[in-house]
Parts: C-alpha cells; structure tokens; sequence
C-alpha cells in the first residue's frame, strides 16, 4: 500500500519535471499543441472523477466546457457593468458557474441512471449550441465572440504560445493532485462504492444525493476551467468552438485513458488531439500498409481514419491505456 | 414575423409532424430493438441508414427500380447489421459501457467517412416510390409522399410485432433479449439472436432512411439530426418498449413540429433543446419513460 | 499586446533571421484551412481546386521562378481549430499568406490574429460583408466573392423593378448568412419593404424546412426568397412543388449550382432566378468553352482523387479562379516579394480574364474598395440550365 503511494508520487513529480522542461525541446507551436491537449487533460480528470469513480456516464461535458468558454468570453468582453475583466481571473469565475450548472444536472439525473443518463447529457451536448444562437446579443450567435489574444502576465517576456502552455499545465497540475488527493480520500471511497454497488452503498449510510451531485459538480467545474483555457487560447467563442463531438471526443479520451485512471488520461486528451488535428499524418502512415492508398485530403478521409482507430483501440484495449498500465505495474504493487 | 394562423396550414403542419414522427418512430424501435438485446445504444444507427440508402441509390442509378433495389438493399442491410454485430460489437460485449459506447461512435464516425469517400459529399435526388402529388383531404392538400411514409413505417411495425409475436424466431429472440441465460439453456443461439437483433435493426434504418431521403435530399450527413430525435423518441418511449418507441416517434414528430411552428420562442432554434426538456420532464415524473420498465430499487 | 504576437512570428522563425516568411529563391509557401471533414466537407474541394491549379502554374515555370507550395489543414469547421490551423501555418509552416480560408465564423476567428501579425488574409472564402468593408480596422483582410449583403438588394432593386403588386416570402437560414442576405434585401426594396408578408428562418439543425415553406405559403405570397444553404434549399424547393405553390422564386447563389437546380422538381425551379459570376462546369452552357475545359484538364492532370463526378463540381472551379487570382496577385507583387507588397497588389488588382469567371468580368480592388468579385449576371432556370440575362450589373456596395 505505502509503495503504491510512494510510486504515484514519484510519477506525478516525474510528471511535474517533464511539463516544465519539456517547452525548451519543442517548438512554440508544439508547445501551444501541449496546452490544448493540457486542456483536454483537465476535461478528462473531472469527466473521471462522474464516469470512472461514480459510474455516472456522461455524454454532454462539452456543454460544461462551453459554459466556461462563454462565461469567459462575456465577463471579458462584455465586462461587468461595463468593466472587463482580465483572463486569466476569468478561468475560476467559468469553473464554478460550469460547477454550479453541473450540480443543476446532477440533481434531477440522480432519477435517471445508465444509459437514460447518457442520452439525456447527449441532450445537452446537443441542445447548448443552439443557446447562444437564440440569445445572440448577448452570447454572441454565430458570430462569437472575439476576446483579446492571451498575454503573459507582468510583461513576462515568453511567448503567448509558452504562456498558455505554462498556464494550462500549471492549473493541470493542481487539479490532478486535488483529484488525486479526492479519489484516494473519504469522496473517493463514497463514489467508487456507488459506483460499484448503489444498493450496497446506501445500505452502508452513503448519501446517494449528496456524492452523485457532487460528483457532476466537481466534473462540471473542471470542465469549465478547461473550456475557459480554450476560450483564451482561441481568442474567439461561437456554437462551433464546442460543438456537439466534443462531448464525444471528451467520453472517447476518457475510455481510452483508462475510466478510473487520472495520469494516463493525459494519452487519452493527446489522442483526442491527434486524431482531430493530423489525421492526414495517421492517413499517411496507414499508407504503408499493402493495398491502401488513403488520399489525407479528401473529404471523409479523416472521419473514416478517426472511426477506424477508434475501434480498433477499443477492441485491444477495453480498459485504455490505464487498464494497460495497471495489468504491467499490477503484479509490482502486489494489486490486480 | 409569424405567419397568421389557418385551419389549412395547421392541418398541413399536423400531417408533416405526423411524417415526421413516423420516421423517428422506425429508428426508435431500431435503437430499442439494439438496446433490448445487447444492453447497448446504437449511435451509428443513423450513419447504418445513411449508408443503405446510398446503396439503393447506387442500384437505382444502374436502371433498378425502386421496388426492385428495395428487396435487394434490405438483405444487404440485414447481412451488415448481422456482421456488424458479430465482427466489432460482439468482443466488447462484455467490456464496460463506455468502451461499448465508443465502438458504435466509432463506427458512425468511420461509415460516415466511408461514404463520403464512395459517394461524395453533395447532396443527391432520391427518387422515392410515391408521387408527389398531393390529394384533398377534407379540404386540405396533403402529400401522398407523407402519407405513403407513415403508411410504410406504421406497416413495417405492425409486421415486426407480428414476427415477435407470433413466430419462433421472434420468441426466441424475446428470449434470448430478456433472459440469455436460460434461452441458451432450452437450446437458443444467444449469439446469433443478438446478431439477428441488429440484421432487424438495419433494417429498419434502411427503410426509414429510403424514406425520408426523396424530402430531404440524399447526403452523408441526412440522418445525423434526425438520429437526435430517435433517440429523444425512444428515451421517451421507454428503451426497452419497442411500442413506446412507435408511440414516442409518432408524439415527439407531432409536438415539435407544432412547438416550432406555434411558439415564436422556440422557433427553428429551439426546437432540439424542447425535445430535450420535454423528455427530461417526463423522466422525472416517469424514470422509465412512457412505456419502459425500470426496476425499482428502493433503498 | 501586438508586439508579442509579432515577436511570436519572429522567434519561432529560428536563429536566423528569415527576410520574409514563406518566401525563398524558389518558393513561395500559401496556407489554408479548410473543412475536410464533418457536415460541411465538400466544401473542401476549394482547397483541392486551388491545390490542382498551383501544381498547374509550378509545371509551367512557377511565378518568377519560384514554385508555389499550398498547405491546407482541416478545421472541420471547427473555429477553434481554425484558429490552431492558423497559428500552426504562421509558425510552423511560416507561410507568406494565409488565403482561401473557408467559413464566416472561421475567418472571424482568425482575423484579428493575422491582422495583428500583419500576415495577409487573402480572399476570404465567405461572403459576409464584414471582410470587405471593415478594412480599415482589418487592414490586412480582403474578401473575394460579392457579398451577400449586396446580393439581396439586388433582388430587391430587380423585384421593384419588374414585379407588380409583389409580396415577399423570405426563407432564411437563421445565421449571418442568411440574415446578410435578407437585410440587403430589405435595403434593395427600400420604400417597398414592407412588401415582405412573411420571414422565416430555419436553423441549420433543422432536418426539413417544409413547416417552414408551409408557413410562408400561408401568407398568400406570390414572391419566394430562398436564403437557404444546400440541402435546405432543394427542400424548399421540393415542398414549393409538393405544395403546389408557384411564386416567383429567387434562389441565393450559393445555392444554384446546375447540380443542384438540376434535381429538384422542375416545375418549381423553372423560372427561378439567380445572380452569377462564376462559370458552373455542370451547365451546357459552358461545355464547349476554353476556361471550362482548362479547368477539366488541370483538375484531371493535377488533381489529387479525382473522379468524373468531380469535373462537374463548382467547388473546385470556384478554387481555380480563386486560384488564378491568387496567382496574378503573386506577379503584381513582384519579384521583391514580401507580405507588404503581396498586399498591396491585393489592393490594386485590376484582372481581366479569369478564365473562370464570367467573361467581361474585371476583378478589380483598391486599398478603400475590398471587393475583388463585384460584377454579376441574373440568370433564369428554364429547360434544365440557366440563361443569364440583361448585363453585367454592379454588386457592389455603397
């Protein structure tokens, strides 16, 4: 037991070390590709924490991260009563009010379970773009919102590239350990026990309410600190920024990070990454397997390219890569 | 600016909603039927129709008729639904959820693909079976096209229920849906009824796709929203009631047509989210939809 | 806050300092986003048009010398990726210029970025207005197409022009889009606006707009506007048809395509009218013309997947004469070439002949006047093809 929290400290320190050096080896645009898988990465530690840890599937995080995209975009280009507001101060104003509006889900889904709770958070992936379209003075319509490009703060002098990199990580950081510290402490035990067993839970004085919402809360808030990075590392918001795939891509990296894992979710955001932004490379490569002969430019071709290595993933590797690291470091930590 | 209102146009409106139901009706009780036996939601369900469709289209560009490709395309559908089945659900069936849910978006991801890349992106005519006429009914034109949709779909329904009711095969895979341990021990091929559970289910989608395609054009993306709808129909059903799939069609194409229409608020823009609160609404009056069952669990 | 973009631009140009991006003795490096996946991927075929036309103009000695090298991403429509895309071509892919780039809400995304790096926004692949005419805020940005804005007071001018007692249905896709069309509409119709009896948008989540159509019928109106993208408009026209409405139709033009107009039922599209600029390689009209047939052959030689389909595809003719442009840009700039005089040719184009437009066409730009494409045709469906009609007219605003 000790050694197990003895190696996952060690991993996390490992971690911390590599995301500070790792910008001095790269590119600056490589580095901005980094912040947005950093991105996703938080996304995926507060979907972790409802589906791995509380078995509470959900379909619509995408709304969540838009929640507090456009809650950053507004407060910083409307402004309060006509003061705007800085964006950096932005990010954790979107991750409480996505953490309020997940705890609003939570509530009445604590009626719904499986898949009904599934597709009724696909409901809400579906149903929120359509919000900033209906109220478009305020939320911008189809048009957006433009905000400021991000700048260091203090006249720092790095780049905007490495700035959100150091920015995005950081916050990461921080929420990887504060997820890490609930899973393994008394909320943790009380989700997984709801998870694996409501009954069973209930029964031993669990509060079903209290966990589960808190759960959507606590998932819905990391959702929004990452929906408002991405708002400020796009400088720009409309209904297409977070569309209705993104809160599948979100379920997609989840799986293949490892459902209650939390460090290797960080392979399933840069799948997500990847497989969006160079599917042609992917194509690419799946050329040099006899008798294909992918064109990368042609419409379709990296739909077919995604879908295709979703499968396949998924039918190797049911548990994603956290199952995978758990069956290697298993039989080290004495842990099936 | 609304437009005034008429007896007419209502009654038009009525009737386009009652199409519209008819189709989210057929792919609702596709979704159930997947869901009933496999324990999963088909989110390629619509991409499956899509597909099939193209298919038709193919053969009717090469001098079929339509009712002669219908047959044709309706094997092909059932084959691919079996295969589909066995090929890529099938080893993760005993994997979690989630891992489930992703190989079927995966598969409407990559069949989504793979039809653009057969067929092209632009959008295409489809000659359906029925005119376009419309005839006088009490007064109002109505499309024989809509009529002819929801007689197909309603007659497609009555004869699956007629197959599950009343035949061996359907028993059987009632059986195998509802309890797979005993079926295989009174002699059932789970397996292959799971599989049939899926040939049904494509189907369904190749027809509901087949008609629909001559209103709204035939294109890679023609299901996607419509598959919302489904869903949201068959949620409000029930997912495992195959009637509260029908009924769920039927109610949710009528209702929303008429909210979009009537309620200047909802509009055009609004009218996926109403589908959304409608069945979240219902939900938490009844967990299991109008017609499903869920296990109480008193705790 | 600009300094730090622009020193962005220039550190991650390495240790030496690069006189321009994307430019060397033998290159010449353009960049582009486009959808090549999702709802709106043929839309794609623009950046392959463009692709087969510059591998035309490299086969035949390039632009002084020098080659032209076109990398397009895919944003799947995405503006978020859009803006990735564009961050990446400037950074990475240290591109000249930034052209082509497809979707309103993708340009916007982007536009104040690449002004900001003083990288040229060139013939921006959307016909909203804002591109053309906020020039003076977007020093960097041109538009190419006529915008849509003026495209609707052109039906305007022509309805209160030639139709007596008219009255308007308007269906309209409920975005810029749609909305730039019907606002310039009501512009064109000036005094007689409140000849339109009844406007109805439609979401582009919408699977059918027949309620819409429905709808507009009601009204009694005996004008139709079709603001509709794509699909949505053969459905208007389709349920136009099983309704048995029969107004004068007009239908937006990027939504008239011969392929499209062609499979609709003809007793609704006959008669409709149109404004156009390009030629539509699927109309009789241009099978036997020079510009046409280039077009087929460049696409068949250099083009990458090609298939007899997509001969026919005004998405990538529509590429190609962006293309040409492009390409006449590059040798007005000049063998000096850099991002400043790249602009400003942009801004002082006066290109006669583009094979790929309408002959008599002259697209034409000056640094206050951002719209190269301003001269139309109206055009009438009839007999499976369009007739164009009268002259060239102005679509040009103010």
């Amino acid at each position: 037991m000790r050694l197990r929290l003895w190696l996952e400290l060690a991993g996390f320190a490992v971690l911390a070390v590599v995301v500070a050096a790792v910008p001095r080896f790269v590119s600056d645009f490589r580095a901005r590709e980094l912040a947005i898988v950093g991105m996703y990465f938080i996304a995926l530690l507060g979907l972790s924490i409802l589906t791995g840890h509380s078995g509470q599937i959900s379909l619509g995080h995408g709304a969540f991260m838009a929640i507090g995209g456009y809650t950053t975009a507004v407060l910083s280009v409307n402004g309060v009563y006509g003061h705007q507001i800085r964006d950096l101060w932005t990010i954790p104003i979107a991750g409480v009010i996505a953490g309020v509006a997940g705890l609003l889900v939570g509530l009445p889904a604590l009626r719904l379970s499986g898949l009904y709770l599934a597709l009724i958070t696909f409901g809400i992936a579906v149903s929120f773009p359509q919000l900033p379209k209906k109220f478009d003075h305020f939320l911008g319509g189809t048009t957006g919102k433009i905000l400021a490009l991000p700048r260091p703060p203090f006249g720092l002098s790095t780049t905007t590239n490495n700035w959100m990199y150091y920015l995005t990580w950081g916050i990461a950081l921080v929420l990887l350990l504060a997820a890490w510290s609930l899973v393994r402490g008394k909320t943790g035990r009380a989700l997984k026990a709801i998870r694996d067993s409501e009954v069973a839970a209930a029964s031993s004085g669990v509060s079903l309410a209290k966990y589960k919402t808190l759960a959507f809360g606590i998932s819905a808030f990391y959702a929004g600190v990452a929906g408002s990075l991405y708002a400020i590392a796009n400088a720009y918001v409309n209904p297409d920024v977070f569309p209705i795939i993104l809160s599948v891509y979100l379920v997609v990296g989840l799986a293949v990070g490892g459902l209650d894992s939390l460090i290797t979710l960080i392979a399933g955001a840069g799948l997500i990454y990847f497989l969006q932004n160079h599917a042609d490379t992917v194509a690419r490569w799946l050329n040099h397997l006899p008798a294909l002969n992918l064109d990368p430019k042609q419409p379709g071709i990296p739909s077919l390219v995604f879908g295709a290595v979703l499968i396949v993933v998924m039918l190797l590797l049911p548990g994603g890569a956290g199952g995978l690291l758990r069956r290697l470091f298993g039989s080290l930590t004495g842990r099936r | 600016m609304l437009a005034a209102f008429t007896w007419t146009e209502f009654a038009q409106q009525l009737a386009a909603g009652i199409r519209e139901g008819a189709i989210y009706a057929g792919l609702a009780l596709a979704i159930v039927i997947i869901y009933r036996s496999t324990r999963v939601i088909n989110f390629a369900q619509g991409e499956m129709a899509t597909f099939t469709t193209f298919i038709a289209w193919s053969l009717m560009n090469h001098g079929l008729s339509f009712w002669t490709a219908f047959p044709i395309v309706l094997a092909v559908a059932f084959a691919g639904g079996v295969a589909i089945e066995r090929i890529v659900i099938h080893p993760v069936a005993n994997a979690s959820v989630v891992t489930i849910v992703i190989v079927t978006l995966g598969l409407a991801l990559l069949l989504n693909g793979l039809t653009s890349v057969i067929w092209g992106g632009e959008s295409r005519q489809f000659k359906g079976p029925f005119s376009t006429r419309t005839i006088d009914v009490g007064g109002v034109p109505i499309s024989v096209q809509d009529i002819g949709i929801v007689v197909v779909s309603i007659g497609l329904v009555a004869l699956l229920a007629l197959f599950f009711r009343y035949t061996k095969l359907g028993l059987a895979l009632r059986a195998a849906a509802v309890n797979p341990e005993s079926s295989r021990l009174v002699g059932i091929r789970v397996g292959w009824m799971l599989a049939l559970g899926w040939g049904i289910a494509a189907v369904l989608g190749a027809v509901a796709g087949m008609m629909i395609a001559p209103v709204v054009f035939l294109d890679p993306n023609m299901m996607q929203t419509i598959l919302l709808y489904a869903f949201a129909a068959a949620v409000l059903g029930g997912l495992d009631s195959p009637v509260g799939a029908v009924v769920g069609g039927i109610l949710l194409g009528v209702t929303i047509t008429m909210l979009g229409r009537y309620v200047g608020f909802i509009g055009s823009t609004l009218k996926l989210p109403a589908a959304l609160v409608l069945i979240f609404v219902l939900l938490l009056v009844r967990p299991g939809g109008l017609f499903g069952r869920v296990a109480e669990r008193r705790v | 806050m600009c300094a730090i973009v622009a020193a962005v631009a220039v550190t991650s140009a390495g240790a030496r300092p690069v006189a321009t991006p994307g430019v060397s003795a033998t290159e010449i490096h353009l960049g582009s986003s486009v959808p090549l996946s999702g709802e709106a991927a043929i839309a794609g075929n623009v950046a392959r048009g463009i692709d087969a036309y510059f591998k035309y103009v490299n086969d035949k000695g390039g632009v002084f010398g020098r080659n032209i090298t076109f990398t397009y991403l895919d944003d799947g429509y995405d503006p978020g990726r859009s803006v990735n895309n564009t961050i990446r071509l400037i950074q990475q892919e240290q591109v000249l210029a930034v052209f082509s780039s497809l979707g309103t809400s993708n340009n916007l995304a982007v536009r104040k970025l690449l002004n900001d790096a003083k990288v040229p926004q060139l013939y921006v692949s959307s016909g909203a207005t804002t591109f053309g005419r906020d020039y003076k805020k977007y020093p960097w940005t041109i538009g190419y197409i006529p915008p849509y804005s003026e495209e609707g007071a052109l039906y305007g001018r022509y309805v209160v022009k030639n139709i007596k007692r008219p009255k308007l249905a308007v269906l309209y896709q409920n975005d810029d889009y749609g909305r730039d069309l019907l606002g310039g509409l009501r512009r064109g119709l000036g005094g007689k606006a409140k000849s339109i009896v009844a406007s109805v948008g439609y979401d582009p989540t919408s699977t059918d707009v027949q309620p819409q159509v429905t709808q507009l019928k009601a009204s009694k109106a005996n004008v139709l506007m079709v603001f509709a993208f794509g699909k949505f408009s053969l459905q208007a026209f389709n349920a136009v048809s099983r309704l048995g409405w029969k107004p004068q139709i007009f239908v937006n033009d990027v939504s008239s395509a011969s392929a499209l107009m062609a499979i609709v039922p003809q007793s609704a599209a006959n008669g409709a009218i149109s404004i156009v600029f390009g030629k539509d390689p699927a109309s009789p009209l241009w099978r036997n013309d020079k510009g046409i047939k280039l077009f087929q052959t460049i696409l068949g030689k250099y083009g990458t997947s090609i298939t007899s389909r997509d001969l026919k595809d005004g998405y990538f003719t529509a590429g190609m004469a962006t293309a040409f442009t492009m390409v006449d840009t590059l040798k007005k700039a000049g063998k000096n070439l850099t991002r400043q005089t790249l602009m400003n040719a942009a801004t002082h184009l006066d290109e006669k002949g583009n094979p790929f437009v309408l002959p008599g066409i002259v697209i034409h730009t000056t640094p206050s006047s951002r719209f190269p494409l301003t001269q139309v045709r109206l055009q009438r469906w009839s007999g499976n093809a369009w007739h164009p009609f009268g002259k060239l007219i102005s679509a040009k605003p103010g």
